[in-house]
């Protein structure tokens, strides 16, 4: 049986589906068999990130109309062969979804991958309540500015009263993700510390993930960020998805990582 | 020149009956004590006399601007009783007056008893209401998260932050260790809450300043209708002094 995590951010924008996304990779690049989903029912963006747009048939909605048999929505990545994508539908909205319908989807993915990575939508919604109905573990991502964060605040207390899991007595494990980090602004005290953040969520910290100009670029040509070896962005979700297959991989100090050598010694100097 | 305006009342009446008149206001004449009477008809010196015997204030043949006046038909009847059916309507009153007053004093003590169960039940309502206030005391471990409510009756201890976005209604006192950043509102005879800059916070319908919050642990309290915020500081050691 695998592990069902939902991708929640409450806010939208923040990079739910970029994480998705290399998260997904990433977990596949470690040996694990992955099938990340799209449920952003109308919105569906996740194809263009994965590069795998042009190769939709069938999507999730075929599938629990059971149009399609999961095997044929299942599309495997170019990037790696443990990778599996299912699409959200474009044409139709999310009123389709409904609870036996996704337990059902989500019960057949589990039996067959290692990890299953919901990438839900924007809001509390319909959409987001299904996403999170039946997960095993939540990855929160935020960016660190009180919007973000007071959104995810919220999602975070509707995940933990909604939750199949939380119904049946146990608990849904919270990780948090803090993306965009500038860290010359969380120096300089314009954005909010990573501490800070925790202090107000109150769930583990899973990574920090700095700003990154190549994650617009790698989105824009389907290839994750991950793919991408010089890139900082990419080398933290490595991280994070290596924390993720169990490995103990140490937090680096992103906030102080802008600061190069020069730079450090110019601080020395002023 | 100097003039003085006054409101009077008047009572107008004609004379066709020396006989009746008299007795009419034999019978009447302390009400007319403080008001202007205007007579028209022919008036005898007998009536004058009988008027001012009776010290009454009045006027003769005097057309007034009558713009609201009230007719009043003199009932000849009681004018021309007889000392019999005066005392007849005197008892007559005086009965109906003690049925009366018998009947309220009856309805009057029903209603008080009434009134003392019903006292005596809200009292108890009250005792119990109290009671539960009293020993109605919620710990809570665990953070309010933004869009969560707490709607509590008791008093609430809260080991966990309040998260903007959320809020707090209670009814008893409020003591929150931790910062508080979303919206309270309580309505208890104090609250202990530590600085929280963010925090919007009404007590007993009174916005505090949360900018007086000191760091550490203050006490909110209310005294005569305005708010009193005492910091909580470490004690200090009070070396005695010779």
């Amino acid at each position: 049986m695998g592990t069902v995590i939902a991708v929640i951010s409450g806010k939208g924008g923040v990079g739910k589906t970029t994480a998705s996304a290399n998260i997904a990779l990433g977990v596949a690049q470690n040996g694990k068999k992955c099938a990340v989903v799209d449920f952003d029912i109308g919105q569906r963006n996740l194809d263009m990130i994965l590069g795998l747009e042009n190769r939709v048939v069938y999507d999730m909605v075929h599938v629990m109309d059971e149009d399609a048999t999961l095997n044929q929505a299942l599309i495997k990545s170019k990037a790696d062969e443990n990778l599996f994508f299912l699409a959200a539908s474009q044409t139709k909205d999310k009123s389709v979804l409904n609870e036996t319908k996704v337990k059902k989807l989500v019960d057949n993915l589990k039996e067959s991958f290692d990890f299953v990575i919901l990438d839900s939508p924007a809001g509390i919604e319909s959409g987001f309540e299904h996403t999170i109905k039946f997960a095993d573990v939540a990855i929160v991502v935020v960016n660190p500015e009180v919007s973000s964060i007071r959104d995810a605040d919220r999602a975070i207390g509707i995940l933990d009263s909604k939750s199949q899991r939380v119904k049946d007595g146990n608990f849904v494990d919270k990780l948090l993700i803090i993306n965009r980090i500038v860290p010359d602004m969380v120096q300089s005290g314009e954005m909010l510390k990573s501490e800070d953040i925790l202090e107000i969520l109150d769930i583990k910290l899973l990574g920090k993930v700095p700003e990154d100009k190549g994650v617009v670029d790698a989105s824009n040509q389907g290839k994750p960020v991950i793919l991408d070896k010089n890139s900082v962005a990419g080398n933290a979700y490595k991280r994070i998805s290596a924390r993720l297959c169990g490995e103990k991989v140490s937090m680096e100090d992103i906030e102080a990582l802008d600061r190069g050598f020069l730079k450090k010694i110019v601080g020395i100097f002023t | 020149m100097q003039g003085n305006q006054y409101s009077v009342k008047v009572f107008e009446v004609s004379i066709e009956d020396e006989e009746e008149f008299i007795s009419f206001f034999d019978f009447n004449h302390i009400l007319f004590t403080n008001r202007l009477i205007v007579l028209h008809g022919e008036i005898s010196d007998n009536i004058r006399e009988y008027l001012n015997s009776k010290s009454l204030c009045f006027l003769e043949n005097i057309d007034l601007p009558k713009k609201s006046a009230r007719n009043i038909v003199l009932e000849s009847g009681i004018t021309n009783t007889d000392k019999k059916t005066k005392e007849e309507i005197e008892k007559k009153v005086t009965e109906e007056f003690d049925n009366k007053l018998n009947e309220t004093k009856q309805d009057f003590e029903e209603q008080k008893a009434v009134l003392a169960q019903e006292n005596k039940m809200l009292e108890a309502k009250l005792l119990k209401l109290l009671e539960r206030l009293k020993n109605n005391l919620t710990v809570l471990d665990h953070m309010i998260r933004s869009g969560q409510e707490l709607n509590i009756d008791g008093d609430l201890l809260l080991l966990g932050r309040v998260n903007s976005g959320a809020t707090i209604n209670i009814e008893g006192s409020l003591i929150v260790t931790q910062v508080i950043e979303g919206a309270i509102r309580c309505n208890g005879n104090f609250m202990m809450i530590s600085s929280s800059p963010k925090a919007n916070i009404v007590f007993n319908n009174i916005e505090v300043n949360s900018e007086q919050l000191k760091d550490g642990l203050n006490r909110v309290e209310l005294k005569d209708g305005e708010i009193i915020i005492t910091p909580i500081l470490e004690k200090e050691i009070n070396w005695v002094q010779l």
